[in-house]
């Protein structure tokens, strides 16, 4: 079946991305609009809008899945993306959209119910020989359950929410005497995150990497890999910047990891674009942590090696199409680094910075990609995640790559919020990270400073608060009519005009 | 010789102090003269058709913006990073001095919301004790639980909050008696 008609179950920066494919692929595209962003970027993109902005519900407009099967219904579209977050992997809304007969826009439900639960994905993972981490085979109970398991495979573990996925309800206990603290906390953000507190417990490996392989599988039983991505750059298990390839991975160890990855994808006859995530410990050993059944916030690096869209595939694999692309086929060519552009203030512990973006400009370049939900006047609410934008580089060696990222992300200016471009800067400016020397603990032991600046800017900064303190005070002491109260004349015009008095 | 000691005097002086008491002595910041801490300085300041404030300095252009003033009080927004300064005149930096010098240092330490967002969860209650590092609450924003951490050590007075309550940033959340 072709998709003519699409609804984008989703916002920000990845409804836009999904609308620039299907407008390629000339698929007429619904966006949602909500009341909490009734101005955002990507319903000006959409060829036509539900307005869910009178909604009195009690479910967040983007988790309300009758009300969004509702709306597929009434506006007849073929298909539902659900993009990453929200009803990406909710097992139910893939299923409540087989029952209505519109395509979901990845893999089967089922298939999403066994990755989305840990404990059955780690069984799976088991029984087609990936490796795992010792640990709980099924959820733990309490924090007493929880500490025997400690006890028997040794601290530190770490406690994961079972229907979890992005960070939360996670917590690593390094000693007994913190299990119960710990596994409150888990337990509880998982409840609040997933509607499900169930925990289970594993072997926490201390400064390993994050490496996970980007897969392709059709209807028809093929599937591809397309290759790593590196995603050890994490601060509280949220992934900062990400890159493809890894510098921790050869041939060999990619074919061996992608072909395990492929194992996985097959057990649950996957048929979608997915993930499978690993650790990988310093002497390269990996351990198959999860599989993510969505596209993924770094799916651009992948696409910039590989030169394939993947939200195409998504779309034609969801209609039905054999994949035409064989492993032998699939070539990564250079480098790509993603930079992620958070509205957070990194001067106060990455806490978010909400506020209107006054102005906002991105360098273009033929190696450069954008991927934003923002444009002048946009609104940072504090009902979404912190995303902002992601710049993408791609250059031919892991060194140009840096170089470009780093110029680029000098030329964004954004007015009105704080964000994490100069954190980037610092990583990329760091002698490890250069090195490719790096695992996840990186920005909590290998950071000293965790923002970049010259050695000159705050002298800059503090001559720009002296030349308007001195020029309000000029205007005081020079008291005329002032028809414009002093309030709507910048400084620099002020000076242009002291200077002509 | 009398003249001169005049002109000398006219040329307008300013201090810029940081949080950590460094000092910026920017002399005649509208002149092409301009100096800082003695040193000759060639920036340029302007603003694009963008609308965007930058600064040119040794070839380098910078993104610069005001974020906060209050009377000598600045936060400048610097290449995305922020910078605050209190500006004085010669004499006012002087007062200041004197008055840091015999400044007390107050008994009761307030800890106020970082950032905007959902008390989850009262790790204290009032007349508990605590200690620096001290996890006393958690704070939910943007999907993640944080732990609100305790920088002194000492009773707790006051909490203001309850679970469950949404709080703004630099909402007072507690004090605590050192």
């Amino acid at each position: 079946m072709k998709i003519k008609s699409l609804l984008i179950a989703n916002r920000g920066e990845i409804a836009v991305r999904i609308t620039e494919t299907a407008k390629k692929l000339h698929i007429k595209t619904y966006g949602i609009k909500t009341a909490k962003e009734p101005n955002a970027l990507y319903l000006r993109l959409v060829d036509d809008v539900i307005d869910f902005s009178q909604s009195q519900d009690e479910i967040p407009e983007f988790l309300d899945i009758e009300r969004i099967i509702e709306a597929a219904r009434q506006c007849k579209v073929d298909a539902i993306h659900p993009g990453y977050g929200f009803l990406a992997e909710n097992p139910y809304f893939a299923r409540r959209c087989e029952e209505e007969k519109i395509l979901f826009v990845g893999p089967s439900a089922l298939a999403i119910f066994k990755m989305g639960n840990k404990t059955i994905a780690k069984q799976i993972a088991q029984r087609y020989q990936v490796p795992l981490l010792q640990g709980s085979q099924r959820n733990v109970k309490n924090p007493q359950e929880a500490a025997e398991i400690a006890a028997n495979i040794g601290y530190p573990v770490i406690l994961k929410a079972a229907a979890g996925g992005g960070g939360r309800g996670m917590r690593i206990v390094e000693k007994a005497s913190n299990m119960e603290k710990m596994f409150k906390m888990a337990a509880n953000e998982s409840e609040k995150a997933f509607n499900d507190s169930s925990l289970f417990i594993e072997k926490y490996v201390r400064n390993p990497r994050h490496i996970e392989f980007q897969i392709m599988g059709d209807r028809h039983g093929n599937y591809v890999h397309l290759g790593e991505r590196e995603c050890s750059i994490q601060r509280k298990h949220q992934k900062l910047i990400e890159e493809s390839p890894s510098s921790a991975i050869d041939e060999k160890l990619r074919k061996e990891m992608g072909e395990a990855a492929i194992r996985v994808a097959k057990a649950v006859y996957y048929h979608s674009v997915g993930t499978v995530e690993f650790l990988l410990d310093a002497d390269k050993n990996y351990f198959f942590m999860e599989m993510n059944t969505r596209i993924q916030v770094e799916h651009p690096v992948t696409e910039a090696v590989s030169g394939i869209d993947l939200v195409e595939w998504q779309l034609r694999i969801a209609e039905g199409q054999e994949l035409t692309i064989k492993q032998e086929d699939v070539k990564l060519s250079g480098w790509s680094i993603e930079c992620r552009i958070n509205a957070e203030d990194v001067q106060a512990g990455f806490s978010p910075n909400l506020g209107i973006i006054e102005k906002v400009s991105f360098p273009k370049g033929k190696n450069i990609r954008i991927d934003t939900g923002i444009t002048d006047y946009s609104v940072i609410t504090p009902y979404f995640d912190s995303m902002v934008a992601k710049l993408i580089v791609h250059a031919e060696t892991r060194e140009k790559a840096i170089a470009a990222a780093t110029a680029a992300l000098k030329k964004i200016w954004i007015r009105g919020i704080k964000t994490t471009i100069p954190f980037c800067l610092a990583v990329m400016n760091h002698k490890k990270f250069r090195k490719g020397d790096f695992n996840t603990s990186f920005i909590e032991k290998d950071m000293d400073k965790l923002y970049y600046n010259d050695e000159e800017d705050e002298m800059l900064a503090a001559y720009v608060a002296t030349f308007d303190f001195a020029a309000e005070l000029e205007t005081n002491r020079t008291a005329k009519p002032d028809f414009e109260r002093g309030r709507n004349i910048s400084p620099w015009v002020l000076n242009k005009r002291l200077k002509s008095l | 010789m009398k003249l001169l000691k005049i002109k000398k005097q006219q040329e307008p002086e300013y201090i810029a102090v940081t949080q950590g008491n460094k000092k910026y002595v920017i002399r005649n910041p509208f002149s092409d003269e301009l100096k800082i801490n003695g040193h000759k300085q060639d920036i340029k300041i302007f603003e694009d058709e963008e609308g965007f404030t930058f600064l040119e300095f040794k070839n380098k252009k910078y993104l610069a913006e005001i974020t906060d003033k209050s009377q000598n009080k600045y936060t400048v927004l610097l290449n995305g990073l922020s910078y605050s300064f209190t500006i004085e005149s010669p004499i006012s930096y002087r007062r200041r001095k004197y008055l840091e010098k015999h400044k007390e240092i107050s008994k009761l330490e307030v800890v106020s919301a970082p950032m905007p967002g959902k008390i989850v969860e009262l790790l204290v209650e009032p007349n508990s004790r605590v200690k620096e590092g001290e996890a006393i609450l958690i704070l939910e924003a943007m999907k993640m639980q944080n732990e609100i951490i305790t920088q002194v050590s000492g009773k707790i007075q006051k909490i203001y909050v309850k679970a469950g309550d949404s709080v703004a940033k630099d909402e007072v959340l507690m004090e605590i008696e050192r």
